[in-house]
């Protein structure tokens, strides 16, 4: 496994990801499909708010708020008009990117921690907004029947084809990241996180680019609640409280921050394990699974600072595989 | 003589320190032009406002003709105040002149007395608060359009609680609705008009660092700022950044002129690393290089945006001879290319060897310029590196 070339790897891991509704796993195969659904929902937030932290080097504590817009943009279009689903994802990714820019725009200019501290604000701002405008969003009652996305005449229903859709979004997303990063634009991200000074001399606009990083987080996070308002039927302000963003940088920093992989690795061992901790712990203790995330990722901090995958060690064998690229192009000339 | 690069009084002060004052000087095109001076000369400082990084506090930049550091001097800064609070007062004084020709009898309503007070004392603030020009002019027409399109508003959705107007009727004040609507337009677009034009023409608007980048400026650090964790390669594609066109919609779809585009990116850093020495350490992460190697890749990612002047912030700093002998010989092949070098050095025998022309600085003034040799023997000079009487000892 360790020597294949990431392409077979990739396709390896996606066989896999296919074939899984169809093992042979007994009377737990709904149970395990959901879990994986919502692993992979949270690697798909993950990848999302991975460019910001990860790839330009803000810290944002407010994804949840994109989140919560790309939900209700979703329920309340579902509920009010039927949209569907294929229209309502570009909508939603379109609502997350335009609040992207009107947060980031004034406040880009802000640095670090204080930085930090607005994201924070808006991501409470909108949970207060959600909750308290009962006209548009039913407020702490909720918004129920939201009715789930039709492909081809057919209401989809059961676990395995809700997680072929996620599966479906998850490689869209992917697809935008990974070829986003390996461009002009994604080599402008990481001169902004590594130097802001020489990077401005190299020719980026900082104001132009933070921005755009803040606008492809934040409609990423807005479709991955897109699905979750489909998915699950029922949306409530509870569900986009600050902790959701602590656990989706939480994956983040344990996978490695600013890898692909690694935050897709982090969201894969994570979430189930919040599961295995609520099968494992007495039900009282349910809410002691933050303490047990809390002590891997000190445990991390000390062993592993870096994350699963560390971005450099990822940058090293991308060097390494244009490295070879380049050889076996100079070999036919 | 053809300058590419003509600096004209340029100062800079910091809080009570003048770092740069009144120091003006031209670069020749194709030329190598030193810089020199002790320790907190207002080298690095110079460096900093010709790139953009430090906004100077008088003076103006002209990179081949063209001006990157606007023209600052006392009296049209004076000016460009005054217009700004000639521009602020009449805005102030709108509202209530708008208000009495109204709603006469809303004038004195509580809440629109505080909304006045609100307003006005964000409208001070702002003015107080930022020392800046042209942030200055932007947030004053930022807030003129806020908070007359805030009071237009308030004013459009209270129209019932306010009552029948006198002497004008129902009708009539329903009429007023797209006037003043009307009015704040007209009234934001002149004010628009009367500080882009005016002070555009008179102050002039600010270029960036990555404006000046794109121009065809390029510098390297005199702490070395690389970007560690991201290979060689990676590194001297950034620097031609500036130079790329692609968008990111190109970027999701990988277009065909994005792919042709990253390949000649590509070739062309391979030509920079070869250039500089470092084709072997492509593939590896910049934060593995030595020292002397960072130096040079950082000479590299310069080179990669096509720079027509080339600023070179102690290049040779904390190298052995070998490795400043070779970089000599570098620095003499990007010249040959037709590339201008404006460098900073410590580095006597460095310095002598190299340039064409050298400016002295200390304490922030320009005390001498001239050919190597002119100023090996010009007394100030010596003076600024060792002290009065060292002259004349020598002598």
């Amino acid at each position: 496994m360790a020597n294949m070339s990431p392409r077979w790897k990739f396709l390896a891991i996606l066989l896999l990801a296919v074939v899984l509704p169809w093992l042979p796993l007994g009377s737990h195969t709904n149970y395990l499909l959901r879990v994986v659904t919502t692993a992979i929902l949270y690697m798909i937030l993950a990848l999302g708010l991975n460019i910001v932290p990860g790839f330009t080097g803000l810290l944002d504590l407010g994804y949840v708020g994109f989140y919560g817009i790309g939900a209700y943009t979703a329920g309340l279009l579902t509920v009010h008009y039927n949209l569907s689903f294929w229209v309502i994802l570009p909508l939603a990714a379109l609502n997350g990117a335009i609040w992207g820019i009107l947060l980031g725009a004034p406040t880009l200019r802000l640095t670090g921690d204080y930085f930090a501290i607005v994201t924070f604000g808006f991501s409470e701002l909108v949970v207060l907004v959600i909750r308290n405008e009962l006209w548009l969003t039913r407020g702490p009652m909720g918004l129920p029947g939201i009715s789930p996305p039709v492909i081809f005449g057919h209401a989809l229903k059961l676990d395995w084809e809700f997680y072929y859709l996620v599966i479906l979004i998850l490689m869209l997303v992917l697809l935008v990241v990974t070829r986003l990063e390996d461009s002009r634009l994604g080599r402008a991200w990481f001169a902004i996180r590594e130097d802001e000074i020489a990077a401005q001399c190299c020719g980026v606009n900082l104001i132009r680019y933070k921005i755009i990083a803040f606008a492809m987080s934040a409609s990423i996070g807005a479709m991955g609640g897109a699905f979750f308002a489909r998915w699950f039927k029922f949306i409530h302000p509870d569900m986009f409280k600050f902790w959701e963003s602590i656990l989706v940088l939480c994956l983040i920093v344990f996978g490695g921050m600013g890898s692909i992989a690694g935050t897709m690795l982090g969201a894969l061992i994570l979430i189930p394990l919040s599961e295995i901790l609520r099968a494992a712990l007495p039900q009282a203790m349910f809410s002691a699974r933050y303490l047990i995330y809390g002590l891997i990722l000190v445990l991390m901090m000390r062993w592993r600072p870096a994350g699963l995958i560390p971005f450099d060690k990822e940058q090293e064998s991308k060097a390494a595989r244009v490295r070879e690229r380049l050889a076996t192009l100079g070999g036919k000339e | 003589m053809d300058a590419i690069l003509r600096v004209r009084r340029l100062s800079k002060v910091f809080g009570g320190l003048s770092a740069l004052s009144q120091v003006s000087l031209e670069v020749e095109t194709g030329k190598i032009v030193g810089i020199i001076g002790p320790n907190g000369a207002g080298k690095t400082t110079l460096f900093n406002c010709l790139t953009g990084l430090y906004y100077p506090t008088e003076g103006q930049v002209l990179f081949q003709e063209r001006s990157v550091v606007p023209e600052l001097s006392s009296r049209k800064a004076r000016l460009v105040q005054r217009l700004s609070w000639l521009f602020v007062i009449v805005s102030l004084a709108w509202a209530p002149l708008f208000w009495s020709f109204f709603l006469p009898r809303t004038f004195f309503k509580v809440e629109l007395t505080l909304l006045a007070i609100f307003i006005l004392s964000i409208r001070l603030v702002v003015v107080r608060g930022l020392r800046e020009f042209q942030i200055w002019a932007w947030s004053t027409i930022f807030v003129f359009i806020l908070g007359d399109l805030y009071l237009a508003i308030w004013w459009l959705t209270h129209l019932a609680s306010l009552g029948p107007v006198p002497g004008l009727g129902a009708p009539l004040a329903y009429l007023a609705l797209p006037w003043s609507f009307l009015a704040v337009v007209s009234c934001t677009y002149l004010g628009w008009q009367l500080l882009l034009r005016e002070v555009r023409q008179l102050y002039g608007f600010r270029l960036g660092p990555d404006a000046i980048n794109r121009l065809g400026v390029a510098r390297t650090f005199q702490n070395i700022r690389l970007f560690l964790t991201l290979s060689v390669l990676d590194n001297v594609k950034i620097g031609a950044h500036g130079k790329m066109v692609q968008k990111i919609w190109n970027a999701l779809c990988r277009t065909r002129s994005q792919r042709e585009e990253e390949a000649k990116i590509e070739v062309e850093a391979l030509e920079h690393l070869r250039f500089v020495g470092l084709e072997q350490r492509a593939f590896d992460l910049s934060g593995a290089l030595a020292y002397g190697e960072q130096r040079r890749l950082e000479l590299a990612r310069a080179l990669a945006s096509n720079p027509r002047l080339l600023l070179l912030d102690e290049p040779a700093a904390g190298m052995n001879p070998q490795e400043s002998a070779r970089l000599m010989q570098l620095i003499r092949k990007i010249r040959d290319q037709g590339i201008t070098v404006l460098i900073i050095e410590h580095d006597m025998k460095v310095m002598m060897n190299l340039a064409d022309h050298i400016y002295a600085l200390d304490h922030g003034v320009l005390i001498a310029h001239g050919t190597p040799d002119e100023i090996r023997a010009d007394p100030k000079v010596i003076e600024a590196y060792l002290g009065r009487g060292s002259a004349d000892a020598k002598s």
